[in-house]
């Protein structure tokens, strides 16, 4: 591997809920520049709060503790002291279920751009417009950047809650898996959104379902019960994967 | 989801009973109104609506009646109190919700609980014997010696600090309604789904952007509701200001000035009245108060309902 | 400063004035309960309980009275109140459910919860009190009634509601007509939410002072007639607190504490008997 190419490296994850149980054991990998991470295994597997230690959310709930280390940039994230509101900047994230805020459309797209202290009209003007054409909205909704966001049908909200997260041009963003509340057709679209996002950023994306971690992403891990069981490429992963519960699960013996 | 009851004789009676207890309130609400509009009739006919509600004069031996002191003193402690109650109460809400650490919340939440269960009496006395002499002694002299001297708002702070006066009575009456108006609100911020709010934080907003821009926007209409609601109670609280207040028939120009609202008068002076019209009009005053607390009930009640509604679609 | 500067700035002032807000309200509120408890501590005296009052401004009697009326016309007062709140409750969450009219009275009860008190105290004088002539125990009784029912009401319909559709269709399937699934099955599964119901609208009406002023009026002597004047704790605190005499104070004091205690005991039990059965809290 070059290690040029590595975006997000994480050295030997331990992380433990307030309540004392331990969610994630001993987890290391490596999320390459500009490329869509998949993260699968069954329900419970901790692959939702491995994607939430990148931007610190567990931080948001007290009592919540991590150990060993995630490097973003040559910066060691995990750090006592590290500035949850910078690093949640430059690390953006999509919900399971869209969050669109009890603003318009406009100003949910705008309400980052907002924070990172962009005051120029004309400005807020052409970003929204931008992150609503890089994800795919702009013919959709263009002409009603005023109604509110949550007249929006469920895969438009989504797409919106992504181009909310790109329009501060994040470096990375987190999906928890975006696409389980749409309709085939809205995840059709997400997924071609996903790909195109990949030109410019590095996805990491948490799925419950196979085939899109297939479709999308071109490195997998497998998690199973706190651990990282098995990570290699896509490829490796649904041809050949070289741990047998890897196999069971990816031929749906279980899980 | 509605039944269809099949002609079992005793589920007809027994539907028949709770028919008629639930129907009871109804009655109650239209009972009370019919009652208090017949007690008062002669007191309406011969003051009139206008003329009562904007005669200041109270006086009882010449039999001449008119609510606007009741009206004035009414409004004042009402709204004084919601000024002082509501930031304050906001306050704790947001505290409450969203900077306490999880160990305090609960604890803090179930006190705030607790403490809008006191009734109003245990406020009034402790108004009477530990506020207003605070007051008389420390606050409104400070308050009379820095604000006093500014032209426009000084005229609200002239006279003697007595301690028993509008602005002890609103003080009491806003420490009173602080609780009430802090779970209400705390509840309408709980409505905020939580995975709205993460999404706020994964774009790095602070906590006090989180707070202004998503969860005051997705309660504002709940919060509201919340106010409307105590400053109907603020309205027809009688025994938190009954202690303090004085009882006095003027409109007064200063907040150290002793007044009376509708609830005082009638605490104060329904077992003595002792004329038809003196009574009756006592009956009219407490009908403008049921008509006025009601509207403004149910105006909160509308509020409340349309958040939660809001929040399920 | 950067504008991330500012905003940690403008962020860490505005959770101070927060907190400072909370911790303000809650010294308020704290001073107060911490007052009745030292006064009230310094007036209790098993003189409180075993004596009647004495003659004004000679020292010694106690309040015994007051404390047999405030009882008997809670007693009472409960005793009308709650089966009418119960059963009202009943027909909104069972035979009206999801009708009209169901919502149009539980949204009703919600604002007579909130009705002023004394309005209640002077619709009582006119229906009861001057009818027959005096002021009696019944005259408060009744108006206390009036404000439980709307309280127990909506507690009643609320917890009748949490009961699971699918547990009166198995009993439904079973051949029960209504009432006995309602008697039966119903009501047993939702006794915890109902008891505290009735638990609170206690608590709400035993320190209710403005609709016993002129309905139970007061009494100086012991009376357990409740066709008479009967003597209350409440309306015993406020002509005692605004007498002029320092043994009556402190009598107020005593009770006033007295009354609290018996108060946050009630809220309390309710509490933690929801919280035990349904793990939540209650609304009211």
């Amino acid at each position: 591997m070059n290690d040029n190419n590595v975006k997000i490296e994480v050295k030997r994850l331990h992380f433990y809920y307030s309540c004392g149980t331990q969610a994630l054991e001993d987890i290391s990998l490596s999320v390459h520049k500009n490329t869509v991470t998949a993260l699968i295994g069954p329900s419970g597997c901790g692959k939702t709060t491995f994607l939430r230690c990148f931007n610190r959310m567990h931080d948001l709930y007290p009592g919540n503790r991590y150990e060993g280390e995630i490097w973003i940039d040559k910066k060691n994230i995990l750090e006592k002291d590290i500035d949850h509101i910078g690093l949640r900047s430059k690390i953006g994230m999509v919900f399971q279920k869209p969050t669109p805020f009890p603003m318009s459309i406009f100003e949910n797209i705008a309400f980052g751009l907002k924070l990172m202290g962009i005051k120029k009209k004309t400005e807020i003007a052409d970003r929204v417009e931008k992150a609503l054409k890089d994800a795919a909205l702009w013919e959709e909704i263009g002409d009603k950047l005023g109604n509110f966001a949550l007249s929006l049908s469920g895969g438009q909200q989504q797409r919106l809650c992504i181009a909310r997260a790109i329009a501060v041009e994040p470096e990375v963003i987190l999906m928890d898996e975006p696409c389980s509340a749409l309709d085939p057709i809205a995840t059709a679209k997400i997924e071609d959104l996903i790909s195109e996002l990949t030109k410019r950023y590095t996805v990491v994306i948490v799925t419950h379902n196979m085939q899109q971690a297939a479709r999308v992403s071109e490195y997998t891990g497998f998690f199973m019960m706190g651990k990282l069981i098995e990570f290699d490429t896509t490829q490796k992963i649904f041809t050949a994967p070289s741990n047998k519960m890897t196999e069971d699960y990816i031929t749906g013996r279980f899980g | 989801m509605t039944i269809r009851l099949k002609k079992n004789p005793v589920d007809i009676i027994f539907s028949s009973i709770t028919a008629i207890a639930s129907v009871s309130v109804l009655l109650l609400i239209l009972g009370i109104l019919y009652v208090l509009i017949l007690e008062s009739y002669p007191s309406i006919e011969k003051f009139g609506f206008l003329r009562f509600i904007t005669s200041t004069d109270w006086n009882p031996v010449k039999g001449s009646f008119g609510a606007a002191t009741n009206l004035f003193g009414t409004a004042i402690t009402t709204v004084l109190s919601i000024l002082i109650a509501v930031p304050v109460a906001i306050g704790i809400a947001i505290f409450v919700t969203e900077i306490a650490p999880n160990f305090l919340k609960g604890p803090i939440g179930a006190a705030i609980e607790l403490l809008a269960a006191i009734p109003s009496i245990i406020y009034g006395m402790w108004g009477l014997f530990t506020l207003a002499p605070i007051m008389a002694n420390y606050i409104e002299p400070a308050l009379q010696k820095s604000i006093g001297s500014l032209p426009l708002v000084g005229v609200l702070f002239e006279g003697t600090p007595m301690g028993i006066d509008l602005l002890t009575a609103s003080v009491i009456l806003s420490i009173m309604i602080i609780p009430f108006t802090a779970s209400i609100s705390r509840d309408a911020f709980n409505l905020t789904p939580a995975v709205i709010k993460e999404s706020a934080y994964a774009l790095g907003a602070t906590k006090r952007e989180v707070v202004k821009d998503i969860v005051i926007p997705y309660s504002k209409v709940g919060v509201f509701g919340g106010v409307v609601l105590s400053l109907g109670r603020a309205l027809g609280e009688t025994m938190a200001v009954a202690f303090v207040l004085g009882n006095n028939h003027q409109i007064t120009k200063s907040l150290f000035d002793a007044a009376a609202t509708i609830t005082v008068t009638l605490a104060n002076e329904f077992t003595e009245a002792d004329t038809d019209i003196y009574l009756s009009s006592l009956f009219y005053l407490a009908l403008l108060l049921f008509v006025m607390s009601f509207i403004i009930l149910a105006l909160a009640k509308f509020f409340i309902l349309k958040t939660e509604k809001g929040i399920k679609q | 400063m950067t504008t991330a500067q500012v905003r940690k700035l403008k962020n860490g002032i505005a959770l101070t004035v927060c907190t400072i807000a909370a911790f303000l309200g809650l010294f308020w509120l704290i001073f107060i309960l911490w007052d009745v408890l030292v006064h009230g501590i310094g007036g209790l005296h098993l003189s409180l309980f075993m004596n009647d009052p004495a003659p004004p401004g000679i020292e010694g009697g106690g309040l015994r009275n007051a404390f047999v009326g405030h009882l008997i016309i809670t007693f009472f007062a409960t005793l009308i109140g709650v089966p009418i709140g119960i059963l009202g409750g009943t027909f909104l969450a069972e035979y009206a459910r999801g009708r009209k009219i169901a919502r149009v009275i539980s949204v009703l009860s919600d604002i007579m919860v909130s009705v002023p008190s004394i309005v209640i105290g002077t619709f009582i004088y006119a229906v009861i009190v001057k009818p027959v002539g005096h002021f009696s125990g019944w005259a408060g009784a009744v108006a206390l009634a009036i404000i439980m029912i709307p309280v127990v009401l909506r507690t009643t319909e609320d917890m009748l509601s949490l009961v699971p559709w699918t547990l009166r269709e198995a009993a439904f399937a079973l051949g029960a007509p209504y009432y006995k699934v309602i008697i039966h099955v119903v009501y047993r599964a939702a006794a915890a939410g109902i008891l505290t119901g009735i638990l609170l609208s206690i608590a709400r009406v035993v320190g209710e002072t403005a609709p016993l002023l002129f309905t139970s009026f007061n009494n100086s002597f012991f009376s357990a007639n409740m066709n008479e004047p009967v003597s209350s704790l409440t309306v015993t605190i406020f002509q005692y607190a605004m007498g002029p005499y320092s043994n009556w104070h402190s009598q107020a004091w005593a009770a006033s504490l007295m009354i609290t205690l018996f108060i946050l005991v009630l809220a309390v039990l309710g509490r933690l008997l929801l919280a035990w059965r349904y793990g939540k809290r209650p609304t009211i």
